[in-house]
């Protein structure tokens, strides 16, 4: 057996893998991520809604769901909850982040394991920048905002700016639909599997959810999660002591589309990136019906009454569940608690007992290994906040 | 003009953001067209080589002891910095530090590691950079045009600016009406809730967000995101000294500013005293 060290980049960030491997296949992979940057201490002492500010900044393709994290986790600690117009305003802004950062995934990030063509980064960076501008005319801007806040949203839109919004989500459905259509055909898929097998990458057959914005329902308590500190800069997550996948395939696992597909391949790279791709599908058609019940009268936003307390919060994000924790003492952050999606499905397990994306990796051939892990979304720098 | 300069880009201490931002940069095809990318943290590009370049972007902070690609970060910027014909730290974390670390000309306010080599560098702040202040720039450099710079290295034609210079909430500046809450189309931010548009130097309500909006626009106040002391405590409430905001509008003197206000405030503008819309919940219901 010989073991080699990789660096995995063009990712969001970077990842240090050991590879196990005997005769190009691959036996055990050990991750590690070698980053921190520490905005959890940061925060401290800071006034709560500073933590609006500076948490979207742990991220700069996810951070919209770290916004809404932060305000749902102080909302919690306060006991309030927004007007059904700003619930849907975030709704729309994060289900398009979530959008977006597909698009830029397959293209950008995953197209290149198999086929370096240009075009396909041009196609994606055009539409994602159509995608950041419908964020932007709710948000004020993308990426970066700070338009979600504790009791709601910081806009006060007009009708004119909602059918505008309106008209756009309607052009990007059909955009959305041309990468695949209702029925799962897409033709970038069946090209990215041309010299790729479909049914490798198969991984734990376990699913967590455990945010419940837009359409998406948990299957767990966020009560049940454990952080394990690994060798290297970052911390395991586990559920009930054992590890799980988080993100698209697991939250849509029970739409019927992508059950047919699990049921033929399993929880292959197929069945992943078939499910993430479909996601956007799913979100769009979402956001569709959402945006008819906008009414433009409720208030945009309710001036909370401060507390000391305690608050926890989760968000489906683009990578899966995301979690935040805020303790406010005199307006003040007391500590603050950040642990994202990636720490769920790349946590350094065992051979024994793997995590999701070491589980994918054993047994496969080395040349596979690119796709396969970018497969999982990686965000090393969401794990290195 | 230079025929296709050659590129690398650096991921220093940051979050990737101005990478994203560009990356909403309307025909972005141009880019690829006019310029070399040797490398990039999130695009295909060849694997990072140490080697020459016409520009070297640097997004994000220097941090010591921190591993990028299997270098140290600060050795491995030194290094590209070198054999660099001119620099451009893009973004907060490059230039001043930011949430993350070190600028590389300035460390907040202070001089920076790389402050005795500033005539190659080029400072862009903003977090995250707006699309259009890097393809500016770039071109410029592509062109080899003479791009005016103030004492920060700054570009003129971006920074020259305040983000107040063309906020929609202009009015309600002049008749200094400010808003009474977050989530209103009426009212100015600066007063109460934090806004530091008048002293920020940005281009913001001029080059608009994603051509289409701005923070304040939305209702979100100024943070001062292309300053060297972002992110300031307090971004959401104006900090004020016996009653008056305690920064005020860059170029004024206190008293000049104190009088304007004092003249304006008891002057009543009717028209932005009161609701611009009033809305009644049976039309619009009515209407979907």
């Amino acid at each position: 057996m010989k073991i080699t060290k990789k660096i995995i980049n063009k990712i969001e960030g970077e990842a240090t893998l050991k590879i196990h491997k005997k005769n190009h296949f691959i036996e055990f992979v050990e991750i590690e991520f070698w980053q921190y940057r520490g905005i959890e201490k940061y925060l401290q002492n800071r006034h709560f809604m500073d933590a609006l500010v500076i948490n979207p900044r742990v991220c700069g393709i996810c951070g919209h769901s770290h916004l809404l994290a932060t305000a749902k986790a102080i909302e919690n600690a306060f006991g309030i909850k927004p007007t059904e117009k700003a619930r849907i305003l975030r709704d729309i802004t994060t289900g398009l982040e979530i959008i977006q950062n597909h698009i830029k995934w397959f293209y950008v990030t995953l197209f290149p394991t198999q086929i370096k063509d240009q075009s396909y980064i041009l196609k994606a960076l055009n539409l994602s920048s159509y995608v950041s501008k419908i964020i932007a005319l709710i948000a004020g801007q993308f990426p970066h905002n700070s338009y979600i806040i504790p009791g709601g949203v910081t806009c006060d839109l007009t009708n004119l700016d909602i059918l505008k919004v309106e008209t756009m989500l309607k052009k990007l459905k059909d955009e959305i639909f041309n990468i695949m259509d209702q029925e799962g055909n897409s033709e970038d898929l069946e090209k990215f599997f041309e010299n790729l097998p479909k049914n490798i990458g198969k991984s734990l057959n376990r699913f967590l959810v455990l945010g419940d914005n837009l359409y998406f329902s948990k299957n767990g308590s966020v009560k049940k999660i454990k952080e394990k500190k690994t060798t290297s800069l970052y911390s395991n997550v586990l559920y009930e002591d054992k590890f799980y996948e988080v993100g698209p395939l697991a939250r849509n696992i029970n739409n019927p589309l992508i059950k047919k597909v699990y049921d033929s391949y399993s929880d292959s790279i197929y069945t992943r990136i078939f499910a993430r791709i479909y996601e956007m599908n799913l979100i769009m058609n979402f956001l569709l019906k959402e945006i008819k019940n906008l009414d433009v009268c409720e208030p945009s936003y309710i001036k909370p009454t401060v507390k000391n307390s305690q608050g926890l919060s989760v968000v489906e994000a683009p990578r899966g569940s995301l979690v935040h924790k805020v303790e406010i003492e005199n307006e003040k952050i007391k500590s603050y608690e950040i642990i994202v999606p990636t720490q769920f499905n790349l946590s350094n397990g065992t051979k024994e007992n793997p995590s999701a994306a070491q589980a994918a990796l054993i047994g496969e051939k080395e040349e596979y290994l690119d796709s396969i892990f970018k497969c999982f979304d990686v965000c090393a720098v969401c794990v290195s906040h | 003009m230079l025929l296709k300069p050659k590129i690398i880009w650096i991921d220093a201490v940051g979050c990737n953001g101005c990478s994203h931002s560009f990356f909403n940069k309307p025909e972005i095809s141009s880019f690829f067209e006019n310029f070399e990318l040797l490398y990039h943290p999130l695009l295909y590009t060849e694997d990072l080589k140490i080697q020459e370049c016409d520009v070297l972007i640097v997004e994000g902070a220097l941090k010591a002891n921190f591993s990028r690609l299997g270098y140290d970060l600060n050795s491995l910027i030194t290094e590209l910095f070198l054999k660099a014909e001119k620099i451009i730290a893009l973004g907060t974390c490059a230039v001043y530090g930011g949430i993350f670390g070190n600028g590389l000309m300035f460390e907040k306010e202070q001089k920076g590691k790389f402050y005795k080599c500033r005539d190659k560098i080029i400072n862009i702040p903003g977090c995250p950079i707006h699309p259009e202040w890097l393809s500016y720039v770039l071109d410029m450099i592509r062109l080899d045009r003479y791009i005016p710079l103030d004492e920060f290295n700054r570009p003129l034609e971006i920074f020259t600016y305040t983000s107040h210079m063309g906020c929609t909430r202009n009015e309600y500046f002049e008749w200094k009406i400010d808003a009474e809450n977050f989530g209103t189309k009426e009212g100015c931010l600066f007063y109460y809730q934090g806004c530091q548009g008048p002293f920020t130097h940005s281009s913001c309500n001029k080059i608009l967000w994603n051509e289409v909006n701005s923070k304040p626009r939305a209702g979100t106040p100024c943070f001062g995101c292309t300053e060297a002391s972002f992110p300031k405590k307090n971004l959401f409430k104006t900090e004020t000294f016996m009653g008056i905001p305690a920064n005020i509008p860059l170029g004024v003197s206190k008293r000049a500013y104190l009088t304007l206000s004092g003249i304006a405030k008891s002057l009543i503008n009717d028209r932005l005293n009161k609701k611009l819309i009033e809305c009644k919940n049976e039309n619009n219901k009515k209407n979907n």
